[in-house]
């Protein structure tokens, strides 16, 4: 099976007055027809600036995609003139923000705005078609009495729901792919498991490849099927869902998943397992492997020597001493 | 062990209001009807979705807000109504760590001032000299470098931050300490050392929380004992095990089963939960869970339930459950 969308080698530099970094270094990643890939990683680690990139939405300055490839359906994303690349935004690429609040416009109803979308991309059909088209999806969403609902503003309706009409504005024009950066971040977790359920539900029956990126481990386990573990701007560790989880070989794959509580019994009130110091500034990163100055399996070559993405137990472990199987 | 901070009926409505002479028009039943206590050396776990009310029981136990109505005891004494002098005095020994580290420390003041303005404030400490000591123990005891005193707050991460709030709620030596989603704002390797410092200080001062927060793993983790509001009713109240194991409330249930985990193939039946949180203004009639549940009937929809105990020191809010015993 051929992959909707391939990223090779990507780099991306931004400029600042402290100097220039690489916010996402060297990476690779494929997304598959249905199915989901899921970048997960600690606020800056470089998952948004890897999907922003893939949107080509990177603001420029400070930022700029130095090199790699971006091949969506056959062709070279980072090629494309900018009109070319409209015309894929939101219509073959869709994206769902974290924020429905500030990603939606408070003066536009949202009929109005996931019409919008439609009459960009969807130009042979009539004002009707595309009304009833953008109905269809604030029920698709599940959101009740769409042909009401379609004249509310955002603000009268509640986070939950707006995450349901940017999820209907992501998917009117039946994109390939979903792009959804933490797309329940923002909301409680009762709202979260219906979201998270919506996306899954429309996933299998558009079969639309996505890309989900989230810090949440527990989001991971239950909706992906392949995940990317990132750590400074690099992908540390990459493999299937039940690779990673039941196998990592990362100690930061596995500090990750050491440090959140589990519900098990007897491990109440006792110490979690965690991971020191911080997430190094991408200004300044240490010598060799960016994780060697928290990591507990350090040795010479970690300060020496960056490692590279090879296969460990399996699948795919950016790291010289892997911890292999817990 | 007695209780060292205990709450009864307490209840906190914010008028709304309106009109032209703003005239009160209405309410927001932040909290209503509340009554628990917290031992010494115990921590209470206080978990609910957004606007249910969990904050604002916070701040009414530490008399940062006034309650409505209902009484607070704090070793045995009804601080309720205190004032003036005797309120400072009482304000020593009750602190609060805020969610944000970000907006709850002062830009313009060292890290060093922050820490020692509370100690100013309650003239601990003889001498200046005195108090900069006490600072950098303060420092060491939350983990951070004793030059950090000379540092401004933006120079910190998001974790060390929320250390400098620790360390300056901990600066009195108070006895109680309401913990406002302490580890929230945190990414989560970072929230595994917070947690890790609360659950030391702890043990090391002899401290008694009140841990607020809405995330069910973090409370259970840290909490002896867990409370789950709902639209700013306790529902349910156990030890932190026993609610895990046994959960009755189906709110409780539904929360439960919401959290996402982080392991491949151990699914679980998940209950979802349709709609929204209804609006605190205007609560629904009868228990205030009905429109949302998915065991609710006719009887739910009209009489509001109690909070009973329906387990061996397990209190429940639920008609269906009680209609069981």
């Amino acid at each position: 099976m051929n992959p909707i969308l391939e990223v090779k080698n990507l780099r991306t530099k931004f400029t600042t007055h402290d100097g220039s970094f690489y916010a996402v270094d060297d990476i690779s990643f494929k997304v598959y027809e249905g199915k989901t890939l899921g970048l997960v990683g600690e606020s800056g680690c470089g998952k948004s600036v890897s999907s922003l990139s893939v949107m080509r939405l990177i603001p420029s300055p400070p930022g700029v995609i130095e090199s790699g490839e971006i091949i969506f359906k056959g062709r070279d994303l980072l090629k494309l003139s900018m009109d070319e690349m409209r015309s894929i935004r939101g219509n073959q690429i869709g994206m769902i923000f974290q924020e429905p609040m500030t990603s939606l416009n408070p003066v536009f109803t949202i009929g109005d705005q996931i019409e919008e979308s439609l009459k960009l991309h969807k130009k042979d059909l009539s004002g009707k078609q595309i009304r009833e088209r953008a109905i269809d999806m604030i029920r698709l969403v599940g959101i009740p009495s769409p042909e009401k609902r379609f004249f509310d503003y955002p603000h009268q309706l509640s986070g939950g729901m707006r995450q349901r009409v940017m999820i209907a504005m992501a998917l009117s024009c039946s994109p390939d792919l979903l792009i959804a950066d933490e797309p329940t971040t923002a909301l409680d977790v009762t709202i979260q498991a219906q979201i998270l359920e919506l996306i899954k539900k429309l996933q299998t029956e558009l079969n639309t490849a996505m890309i989900l990126i989230t810090h949440d481990l527990g989001v991971v386990a239950e909706t992906c099927h392949e995940v990317a573990v990132m750590y400074a701007g690099k992908i540390v560790e990459y493999g299937t869902v039940e690779e990673i989880f039941n196998s990592p070989q990362h100690p930061y794959t596995k500090g990750l998943l050491n440090s959140v509580p589990h519900f098990e019994t007897g491990s109440r009130r006792k110490k979690l397992e965690t991971i020191p110091g911080i997430v190094p500034s991408l200004v300044n990163l240490p010598p060799g492997c960016r994780f060697s100055d928290r990591c507990g399996f350090k040795t010479d070559i970690c300060s020496k020597q960056e490692p590279k993405l090879e296969t460990h137990g399996g699948h795919l472990t950016a790291c010289h001493n892997p911890v292999g199987a817990p | 062990m007695s209780a060292l901070v205990e709450i009864k009926g307490l209840t906190k409505h914010f008028p709304i209001k309106g009109g032209l002479f703003q005239r009160q028009t209405g309410s927001v039943q932040a909290v209503t009807d509340v009554s628990f206590s917290i031992k010494k050396g115990e921590t209470l776990g206080l978990v609910g979705e957004s606007g249910c009310g969990k904050s604002t029981l916070g701040r009414c136990l530490i008399r940062l807000l006034e309650p409505t109505s209902g009484q607070i005891f704090f070793e045995g004494k009804d601080i309720t109504n205190l004032k003036g002098e005797a309120l400072r005095s009482l304000r020593r020994k009750m602190q609060i760590i805020f969610q944000d580290p970000y907006a709850s420390l002062n830009p313009r003041m060292t890290v060093g001032s922050i820490i020692s303005e509370p100690l100013e404030i309650h003239r601990i400490g003889e001498s200046k000299r005195d108090r900069i000591n006490r600072v950098q123990e303060l420092l060491e005891v939350v983990g951070l470098r004793k030059e950090a005193a000379f540092r401004y707050p933006h120079e910190f991460s998001g974790g060390q931050r929320q250390r400098i709030g620790i360390a300056r709620a901990l600066a009195v030596q108070p006895e109680l300490i309401v913990c406002d989603e302490p580890v929230s704002a945190l990414d989560v390797s970072i929230q595994a050392q917070v947690i890790n410092l609360l659950m030391d200080l702890q043990q090391k001062f002899g401290l008694t929380y009140l841990f607020i927060a809405h995330d069910l793993k973090v409370v259970e983790h840290i909490s002896t004992r867990v409370a789950v509001m709902y639209l700013g009713r306790i529902v349910e109240m156990a030890e932190s095990e026993e609610l895990y194991k046994h959960p009755q409330h189906p709110y409780t249930q539904a929360l439960l089963s919401a959290i996402p985990v982080p392991k491949v193939g151990g699914k679980k039946q998940r209950v979802i939960l349709t709609g929204d949180v209804p609006s605190p203004v205007n609560p629904p009639s009868g228990c205030y869970f009905n429109p949302r549940c998915p065991i609710a009937d006719g009887g739910c929809k009209v009489t509001q339930p109690e909070l009973l105990t329906t387990r061996p020191q397990h209190e429940t809010r639920c008609l269906k459950v009680s209609a069981q015993l």
